[in-house]
């Protein structure tokens, strides 16, 4: 198999910035917060407080937004939340009064419920409902606020929790709020680069993709909905003692849309955009005080001109790397020989997939009419058709996206859970899709490491604190992640952006990412839809090389050649129904096959 | 010049240019100006009364400099538009304290503000005078700098309360609110006033000042044989549809209550003129109309010296008078301590006795901050206006 | 008092469905959700009165003004805000487009116009009590607005395009229908429903520049009950919504109407997402 010998120029791709590289953005942010001190303002102290504290609230919420994508519009409804339970358990009008630190954690934990509350729309509801969801909360709790007099002071509102010595100065305040920024800062930074933060921009901008590799949407976004809604809570408790004193009008839909804003300013998938964006925000009513009255108005005409013109916000702006050219005449150069220690422990593949008589409509159309298909072990299944015959809707029912009205789809012997993709995954069952999905602002190496998500052990608080296990977890996956780069032939290019990426090279990631799994069976789904002759030839050879590692192949392709080159098996398929089945020799001379189909 | 409400400019927001380098020498202290910081909720829902201020604010400042400013001193007004955020005029208030050293504030103009501040204040001992109605907002124990120009919610509440049993002799009232802060709080406080001085409660509610029909509450209230409704809500829309209900209601009972009753945008949101007839609302001794259509002899004066210079029609008298009188408090504790020190500034208004201002005649003493006198608040026949003041309500002399 | 809860009820369900067709007709050709449903049924009441009151236009040429104003400005959303979103329709940016795009229209009404609630005219003067024409008159426009919808979607062939281009966008366009001008068309439509939502309530909301955001909440959950798309759903979601809150602000007062108003709707969401009466299901994969 010549597939190594072209001679392909050396790529010389910018390496990926330092660790060091990464954090000097912040740590230079906590210089300069650390001097301010040395000025001696009070009224710098107040604004450098707020800043902090709200970027407590905006740490959080850029998981939800910014990361995964759902659109949190009324956030300050926590705030609210938050900044009263600490003042009232603070004053102690229901209970008796509790000291300020403890009220603090109260909030954190009511912050957390409501977070959650607030978030479970989410789970089940389009993005723009649950906008209004979350706008809605909004208003109904500052309504109950207002009528909850006994206990919030209604309209004459509370007093916020003071804080003991030394944090009652302004300066001591700022320095204890800056202290909690900075640990939120690191804190939503260690989920940011772990497999839960890559689970939810998958969630967010490959969600099919993400399901496929098992990622559980309800369980990932509860636990950043807990942790957001802790961090918007304890904000509140802070921001009510930075208030001094807390009334409802306080809460108001600038300043949720402030938050909203920066974290879409600071850019979506970056910690270091979204604070930038919450300083910026912070600072700019300040320095344009005669314009407090288009305050709005120029807060919705920036948020419009970001949308249209740098989507990436700040973050995109600030990432000199990507804009660099990649190299020209790039060729893809798979290693098969990767795939022994990548795939050598493999799940064991304990039988074949099987569907009998499956069925499956969409209205009147009967989309797979009684189909019957195996998918053994180590063998390489072509299935091939007119379109519309049902090749994709086979692969789509087999990793569970449709439920068929009839039929049984079984792995070795048992049942397979219909309708349920993200539980394919945990069988060793990986595919790749017609139009290749991924995550365009992550890294190639980010996009192949979600392929993984099952396997990881460690637990969310594991991640939030970086502790050992979750580190070593971590440094498996990155290794064997550049490991299926390797063998998919994109070694050069794991540091790159994947929407830098051609679409060949798309493909091969999107096999990389399957190959993460170690998976029992791999479904492709037109792989050599636009790749070059060259490319599908060395495409064929790492398909036969991952069959020969013990994989099932489900192989779904228009290039009749690719298939009879590689395939032990061929299925037909023609308006649902099985057409022909036989090795490539057989269906080579099948007569219905060859004049319905490959044209004589 | 005239001001007008509409397209005002943020006067005097210009920075003082040396504020920021921080200590004010002795040697300078003679001549800079005269920085006096002002709160107010210029934009934004509920910005009538401070754009009223505001006028009675730059006429005076204005009138000031000209004669010569405090001593020669030049009055320099530092204003931040506060947009009623609790947040953002907390951000001004330090901002005035801290950066631009100002040497007295008058504001916020709203409670919800005035709340925030007032702690922030009194850390920073700044010398302040507010027209907020809020009890709790003036206590010279915990807030020594924090002086009340106006009347405070109590002395609201005693005179619709004095005027709904004692003038209109009602027993059975309904008590209205809207859903804001300040709704909710003061219908709460009058209801629990009139229970205990006898009188019954028979309806209390709050609407949502949006809601756009009124029949359901309005239908209740006088099925629970109301005799007059006390309205707490600055929400014109909300009044005029109530005012539109009663009227198709045939029902004649008195609505008595918050200043808004006598907001000129409800004359165009009623469906006749006679809608707002039996309509009585807090107003102002000065600021009354005798029976001879004639103000006070020194309001008298001031109309005169506004005329042409600030348009009365859009705003409320007392409003404008209250603006003037807060500015010429702190020159005149400038100009009769000479010194513009915080604690010169409040142990001058600490002796302050009847004041003659505008809008009152004003005394403090160290253990009352509370400078409006009691029996100057009236009621005002609401639909009586005229260069923003009102005729007496019937009932007073 | 029955009566008089089922008048206004009514009345402001029909504006809360107008609204919500609003929004559905935008969405049928775009897929799109805009923040600027409720800002057009603000600025109708605002609009119809700038013309009628300020201006002194009779009450004809001052609706075709206010509708020709508003189906205008559905143009410019769709330019500004919409189609350069298009592209990337499954990254949402379109609710941040047309949220920006909202506040700015709900700025510049509280800056030039008042940030008091302003009068609305009379328009006919027919009627007393609970039928009085500001209870009438949106269940009117409603009726009209369905009937007229009706029409253009079953009679004509513009109309026959876009219901085309709303159950298939691809086959729509490999058909050759001219996809982008049928989507202007359509949001010069919802522009104008918005804004006759808008004239028709303004003796009800009044020209206030804070009903955009209210209309907005209202005027979805009509979509969401009724499922989106969903026309008729809208009209009967909206019509109930409007009788339970009205009925709520009689039973439970100010306070707690929206909060009841807000419980209801996600519950009723968290158990049929799809709406009561079903939406059409969208192909993930």
């Amino acid at each position: 198999m010549g597939v190594t010998d072209t001679a392909a120029p050396a790529l010389k791709l910018p390496a990926a910035p330092s660790a060091l590289a990464r954090l000097l953005p912040f740590l230079g942010l906590l210089a300069g917060a650390l001097l301010l001190p040395f000025s001696g303002n009070d009224y710098w102290a107040l604004i450098a407080t707020r800043a902090c504290i709200y970027w407590v609230l905006v740490s959080g919420l850029n998981l939800i937004v910014g990361y995964a994508g759902q659109l949190a519009i009324g956030y300050v409804a926590i705030l609210a939340l938050g900044a009263y339970t600490a003042s009232v358990l603070a004053a102690g009008n229901v209970l008796p009064a509790l000291p300020s630190f403890a009220a603090l954690g109260c909030a954190g934990l009511v912050g957390a419920v409501f977070g959650v509350v607030v978030g479970l729309p989410a789970l089940r509801l389009r993005t723009f409902y649950f906008a209004m969801t979350t706008l809605g909360f909004a208003t109904i709790v500052t309504q109950i606020a207002l009528a909850w007099q006994d206990v919030t002071g209604g309209g004459i509102g509370i007093p916020g929790p003071e804080m003991p010595a030394p944090l009652d100065t302004p300066w001591g305040y700022y320095l204890f709020c800056l202290g909690a920024a900075a640990l939120c800062t690191w804190l939503t930074a260690n989920i940011a680069g772990s497999r839960f933060g890559r689970a939810l921009v998958a969630v967010r901008d490959a969600e099919v993709a993400a399901e496929a590799c098992g990622v559980a949407k309800p369980r990932l976004l509860v636990q950043v909905f807990l942790l957001a809604g802790a961090l918007a809570g304890i904000a509140g408790g802070l921001f009510a003692t930075l208030q001094s004193y807390i009334t409802p009008d306080a809460f108001t839909f600038d300043l949720s849309l402030l938050f909203f804003i920066a974290v879409l300013i600071g850019g979506r998938g970056s910690i270091l955009g979204p604070l930038l964006g919450t300083i910026l925000l912070t600072l700019l009513p300040e320095v344009a005080a005669p314009l407090a009255a288009w305050s709005t108005f120029l807060y919705a005409a920036l948020l419009l001109v970001i949308v249209l013109a740098i989507p990436g916000g700040i973050a995109a702006l600030l990432d000199f790397r990507s804009r660099r050219a990649l190299p020209e005449g790039r060729a893809v150069q798979p290693r098969p020989e990767a795939l022994a220690t990548l795939l050598g422990h493999h799940r064991e593949a304990r039988g074949a997939i099987e569907l009998r008589g499956v069925v499956l409509a969409f209205g009147a159309v009967r989309a797979i009419d009684g189909l019957d298909l195996d998918l053994r072990p180590g063998e390489v299944h072509g299935l091939i058709g007119p379109n519309g015959s049902g090749k994709t809707t086979t692969l789509n029912v087999i990793s569970g996206y449709y439920r068929p009205q009839q039929g049984s789809l079984t792995l070795a012997g048992a049942p397979l859970p219909a309708g349920r993709p993200a539980l394919r995954a945990p069988q060793g069952i990986a595919r790749t899709f017609q139009t290749p999905r991924l995550v365009g602002e992550a890294t190639v190496l980010q996009n192949v490491m979600v392929g993984a998500t099952v396997e990881g052990r460690s637990t969310f608080l594991e991640a939030l604190f970086q502790l050992p296990r979750q580190r070593r977890e971590e440094r498996e996956m990155e290794a064997r992640a550049r490991l299926a780069l390797a063998a998919a032939g994109l070694a050069g290019l794991a540091d790159v952006r994947a929407d830098r990426l051609q679409h060949s090279e798309l493909r091969f990631m999107e096999i990389a990412r399957a190959l993460m799994l170690r998976p029992a069976f791999l479904m492709l789904d037109e792989p050599a839809a636009g790749l070059a002759t060259e490319e599908i030839k060395r495409l064929g050879a790492l398909i036969r090389a991952i069959a020969a590692q013990g994989t099932g192949v489900l192989l779904v392709e228009h290039h009749a050649d690719l298939i009879f080159d590689i395939c032990d098996r061929v299925t037909v398929l023609n308006l649902g129904r099985e057409l022909a089945a036989g090795t490539p020799a057989e269906i080579r001379t099948h007569k219905e096959v060859v004049s319905a189909y490959l044209g004589g | 010049m005239t001001i007008t409400r509409r397209g005002l400019g943020l006067g005097g927001a210009g920075l003082a240019a040396g504020s920021a380098l921080g200590l004010a020498l002795p040697a300078l202290a003679q001549s800079e100006p005269l920085r006096v910081g002002w709160l107010a909720a210029l934009t934004g829902p509920s910005s009538a009364p401070a754009v009223g201020f505001n006028r009675g604010v730059m006429w005076a400042a204005e009138a000031l400099n000209a004669a010569g400013g405090v001593k020669g001193r030049k009055v320099e007004v530092i204003t931040r538009d506060t947009q009623g955020d609790p947040t953002k005029a907390v951000n001004a208030t330090q901002e005035m304290i801290s950066q631009l050293k100002v040497h007295a504030i008058w504001g916020p103009t709203n409670s919800g503000e005035s709340l925030a501040t007032t702690a922030i204040m009194a850390r920073g001992k700044m010398p302040n005078i507010h027209p907020c109605v809020v009890n709790s907002l003036i206590d010279p124990k915990k807030y020594p700098n924090a002086f009340r120009i106006a009347p405070s919610n109590i002395q609201w509440d005693d005179a619709v309360r004095n005027y709904t049993t004692g003038v209109a002799k009602a027993k059975k009232v309904a008590v209205i609110g809207d859903t804001t802060g300040y709704g909710v709080t003061a219908a709460n406080d009058s209801a629990a006033g009139f229970q205990k001085d006898g009188a019954e409660v028979v309806y209390k509610a709050n609407i949502d000042s949006t809601q756009p029909d009124m029949t359901p509450d309005m239908l209740r209230a006088r099925n629970a044989g109301a005799e007059a409704i006390v309205i707490w809500s600055v929400s014109t829309g909300m009044i005029a549809r109530m005012l539109n209900t009663r009227a198709k209601m045939g029902w004649d009972v008195p609505f008595i209550g918050h200043p808004s009753l006598s907001s000129g945008e409800i004359a165009q949101l009623i469906e006749k003129p006679d809608y707002w007839k039996k309509v009585y609302c807090i107003g102002y001794r000065s600021c009354s109309f005798d029976a001879n259509g004639k103000l006070p002899p020194r309001n008298e004066e001031l109309l005169r010296k506004l005329a042409g210079k600030i348009n009365l029609q859009d705003t409320l008298l007392w409003w404008v008078a209250c603006g003037i009188d807060a500015v010429n408090l702190i020159a005149d504790a400038a100009a009769q301590t000479g010194s513009t020190r915080n604690d010169d500034i409040i142990r001058y208004w600490n002796g302050v006795k009847s004041w003659p201002g505008y809008y009152g005649e004003y005394s403090w003493t160290p253990d009352e901050h509370n400078g409006y006198p009691g029996q100057d608040v009236v009621m005002s026949d609401a639909s009586s206006g005229r260069n923003g003041a009102f005729a007496l309500a019937p009932g007073y002399a | 008092m029955l009566a008089s809860i089922l008048a206004s009820g009514l009345a402001v369900g029909a504006v809360y469905a107008l609204i919500g067709i609003t929004y559905n007709t935008m969405f049928a050709t775009s897929r799109v959700m805009s923040f600027t449903a409720g800002q057009l049924g603000m600025l109708g009441g605002v609009l119809g009165s700038l013309f009628i009151l300020r201006l002194g236009l009779p009450v004809l040429p001052g609706l075709v003004l206010t509708l020709a104003a508003c189906a205008l400005l559905g143009v410019v959303t769709e330019i500004v805000a919409v189609r350069p979103v298009l592209k990337s329709l499954d990254q949402h940016l379109y609710v941040l487009s047309t949220l920006a795009l909202a506040l700015m229209i709900q700025h510049t009404a509280a800056l030039e116009w008042s940030t008091e609630p302003q009068p609305f005219p009379r328009l006919i003067g027919l009627g007393e009590g609970i039928w009085e024409e500001k209870y009438w008159l949106p269940v009117a426009a409603c009726a009209a607005t369905i009937l007229g919808l009706e029409y253009l979607y079953r009679r004509t062939l513009v109309g026959r395009a876009f219901v085309a281009i709303a159950e298939d966008n691809y086959a729509a366009r490999a058909l050759g229908l001219p996809e982008r001008n049928l989507r202007m068309a359509s949001y010069a439509l919802a522009g104008a429903i918005g804004a006759l939502a808008g004239f028709a309530g303004g003796q009800l909301l009044l020209a206030f520049f804070a009903n955009g955001p209210l209309l907005n909440f209202y005027g979805f959950i009509p979509v969401a009950l009724g499922g989106l798309g969903n026309n008729r759903g809208a009209v009967i979601g909206g019509l109930a919504l409007g009788l339970f809150q009205q009925a709520a602000n009689f039973l439970v007062g100010g306070i707690f109407s929206s909060v009841a108003v807000f419980t209801l709707f996600i519950l009723v969401l968290l158990a049929a997402p799809q709406g009561l009466f079903g939406a059409a299901a969208a192909r993930r994969v």
